[in-house]
């Protein structure tokens, strides 16, 4: 039995251990045609690579180092490259902003951290770093996403988040079809992405299964946020407030005295032990004070 | 009564040392100049911050945290020779009493610049005032350190009082601001009765305070470690381990500073080889109570090898760190302790030796108790560079590190330029005593 597995064995493993050290030489990034064409509607000039720059010190900067410097952290495998670098710049806008949407492997996904338009300024800063970069404006109008409505509803039978996503045209409401659409829960250390990522019907309507066990406020209220990325209007993000959470009240963990309180709310032992420590200490100074008093009002006489 | 011959030839050998000597200013301008290179260093750290050091986010304490350490050890030697000996009534310590309340009040006083080098940012010292917290041992730490500096400082000077007095009327060639100085500090001692009877009283009382303060300072320190759970410093015995380890390093200070006053200020008569043979035998017994806490502190987890206790214990027994481990265990403890037995050893200039041993050995010590931890976390190191995981010091660091032994040598130095190192009047009343 064990005999017959080896062959079998051996093969799965060179098939693994190659795929391991062939993973950081696979070089490219095998971006789709249509994202690869897709240009940023904020024009990169000083002010927003400036903006940018901010962004990048945040997020990229420990990876990938200071852009030209050559200095990314080169214990990663694969290494961070430098995106000064004729290979990083020689990438399109498109591509570069999917490579931040998507990520791989070591490279973490930006989508649901940094905002569109964030993305877009950290793009700009990147390509700061290019003279003969010349940018090709998107004709998106970014203010057409205002037009853009979002509406929650919850459906507590079938436990089901039910969003719909209308624009308000002057020829009149119209839905947005197709449209990329992602609803997380707002939690203590980052957003909670519900159910999967899912894609308008033809009226407009996404159907997101709620997990019904998800701790709320103190009334159930669970903060929830919707994200729609349309082609026609752009990233369109909405926060509202649903009754749909299990209600909870924990007393908070720096209510009570504790060690790990600030200082007003420290253990009273502790308060007691250590000013009754320096008291001590200060009237027995006061006792030596006078003592040298003594001795030096004694040699006056 | 006492001849006035030869209290006055008490007097003139104990005074002779304070004048400015070329040997004294060659000394000074070698610390001067060493310590405008370590402040160089220190203002390249300033500029620059901690990076300059070997310091990175795993071992956060390296050897500024192992030379506070060592610091506020040395500085506990005042309590166990003035009040310890003191209290109990062995009167051999006494002439020593003044050298080891300088060293401590050297020590103490510096302790505390040492733990700002650690700072990237010194001025922020002032957020432990302002925002500090009760309850972390740093507070404790600031507060108890603070006050041991303060008691110090009175515990050299209030038994100083009539030797200023003696200093003011004696020495001559003195320029006028200094004689006023000194009749200034000198609090109009004029030895009547009652000022004898105050000096006693409060001397006594400070004698007995020190002794909780200083292992309150010690203690806390050991606290600083061992009131987290990592591994090497989660021990209920640190307290004593540290206090006990104290005595160690400061009375190897102490015994290096004998030698030397002995040689360069001719004090044979006063530091005498029963002094030797005395302190010598006293550095032995402190020796064997630190080493039984060693034993207690490497051998229990030694024996249970619980998982993390295992990966740090053999780095310090056969791995990455245990040359410098057992040196200092076999070099800075055993072999002085049994060296130390036989009486042929404990003459002035062996005890030099072995006292110097046993002091780099103590400050090794506090290496072998800071580092180690710190490289071995709960959270395995992954992904970062070999620098971040294994700690080694910089040029700049070393440099900043020794700045505060330079400053403990200047403090000292000026101490005893300008107060007799002996108790002039001590000595007196105490030959006075023998003759009655
Ligand atoms: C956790 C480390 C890490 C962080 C943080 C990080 N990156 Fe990366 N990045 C990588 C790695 C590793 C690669 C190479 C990935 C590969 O080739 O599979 C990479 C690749 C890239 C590439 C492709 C470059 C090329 O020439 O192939 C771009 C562009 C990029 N990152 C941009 C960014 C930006 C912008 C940020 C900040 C918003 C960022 N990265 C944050 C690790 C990181």
């Amino acid at each position: 039995m064990l005999r017959k597995n080896i062959p079998y064995r051996f093969v799965l493993t060179v098939i693994l251990v190659a795929s391991f050290y062939l993973q950081p030489f696979a070089q490219g990034w095998d971006v789709p045609a249509d994202k690869k064409a897709k240009n940023s509607y904020i024009k990169f000039d000083k002010a927003t690579a400036k903006e940018g720059e901010t962004v990048y010190t945040k997020n990229c900067q420990s990876c990938h180092g200071d852009i030209g410097k050559n200095n990314s952290l080169k214990s990663l495998k694969p290494i961070p490259p430098d995106l000064s670098s004729t290979k990083s710049q020689q990438l399109t806008d498109g591509e570069l902003f999917y490579i931040l949407n998507t990520g791989r492997m070591i490279m973490p996904s930006f989508n649901n951290v940094l905002s569109e338009t964030d993305r877009w300024k950290v793009i700009s800063y990147i390509r700061s770093f290019n003279n003969s970069y010349i940018q090709v404006l998107s004709k998106t109008d970014p203010t057409k996403s205002n037009l853009v409505k979002i509406n929650l509803s919850y459906d507590s039978i079938n436990s089901i988040v039910r969003v719909q996503v209308t624009a308000s045209e002057k020829a009149g409401v119209v839905a947005l079809k197709n449209s990329e659409i992602i609803l997380f829960a707002n939690r203590y250390f980052g957003k909670l992405q519900i159910d999967k990522t899912l894609r308008t019907d033809n009226d407009g309507i996404a159907l997101f299964r709620f997990t019904k066990n998800l701790p709320g406020d103190k009334s159930g209220n669970v903060e929830l946020i919707v994200k729609v990325n349309d082609d026609k209007y752009g990233e369109i993000l909405s926060q509202s407030k649903l009754k749909i959470g299990v209600p909870t009240d924990k007393p908070s963990l720096t209510e009570k005295r504790a060690i790990w309180n600030v200082l007003l709310k420290a253990p009273i032992w502790l308060i007691i032990t250590y000013t009754s420590g320096v008291l001590i200490f200060g009237v027995f100074l006061l006792f030596l004070l006078y003592g040298l008093f003594r001795i030096k009002k004694s040699g006056n006489n | 009564m006492l001849e006035q011959s030869k209290i006055e030839k008490i007097t003139s050998d104990l005074l002779r040392p304070i004048r400015l000597s070329k040997s004294f200013m060659a000394w000074m301008g070698f610390l001067g100049v060493s310590l405008v290179v370590c402040l160089g260093a220190y203002a390249m750290q300033l500029k620059d911050g901690l990076v300059v050091t070997g310091l990175g986010d795993y071992v956060s304490w390296g050897m500024y945290i192992s030379n506070f350490v060592f610091f506020v050890a040395t500085s506990l030697i005042g309590m166990l020779i003035s009040a310890v000996l003191g209290l109990s009534g062995a009167k051999w310590a006494s002439p020593l009493a003044r050298i080891a309340e300088i060293i401590a009040l050297a020590f103490a006083a510096v302790a505390g610049l040492v733990i700002v080098s650690d700072m990237g940012h010194p001025e922020r010292l002032l957020n432990v005032f302002m925002y500090g917290r009760i309850q972390s041992p740093i507070l404790w730490d600031v507060t108890v350190v603070t006050i041991y500096v303060l008691i110090s400082a009175l515990f050299l000077y209030i038994p100083l009082i009539p030797d200023l007095k003696i200093c003011a009327d004696k020495l001559d060639k003195l320029p006028p601001f200094a004689r006023n100085i000194y009749k200034a500090l000198s609090l109009n001692w004029s030895g009547s009765h009652e000022q004898e009877k105050i000096i006693k009283q409060l001397t006594r009382a400070i004698a007995i305070f020190i002794i909780p303060v200083a292992l309150a300072i010690h203690t806390v320190t050991s606290w600083l470690f061992a009131s987290t759970s990592r591994v090497g410093w989660d021990s209920t015995i640190f307290g004593p381990y540290f206090v006990t380890g104290a005595f160690v390093s400061g009375t190897a200070a102490v015994i290096i500073a004998m030698y030397f006053y002995r040689k360069n200020y001719k004090l044979e008569d006063y530091i005498t080889l029963s002094h030797f043979d005395k302190i010598g035998k006293l550095l032995v017994l402190v020796s064997l109570i630190y080493l039984y806490f060693n034993l207690n502190e490497y051998m229990v987890p030694g024996y249970k090898m619980k998982k993390f206790d295992a990966i740090h214990l053999n780095a310090l027994f056969t791995g990455t760190h245990a040359l410098l481990f057992w040196s200092v265990q076999i070099f800075g403890l055993i072999l002085p302790i049994i060296l130390l037995v036989f009486n042929k050893m404990r003459k002035p200039l062996p005890m030099l030796v072995i006292a110097s041993f046993v002091l780099v050995g103590a400050w090794f010590k506090r290496y072998i108790i800071v580092i180690p931890t710190m490289e071995h976390p709960f959270l395995p190191i992954q992904n970062v560079p070999l620098n971040f995981k294994v700690y080694s010091p910089t040029l700049i660091e070393t440099l900043v590190t020794i700045a505060p032994f330079i400053l403990v040598l200047l403090i000292i130095t000026i101490l005893s330029k300008v107060i007799p190192i002996i108790s002039i009047h001590e000595t007196i009343k105490e030959l006075e005593e023998k003759n009655n």
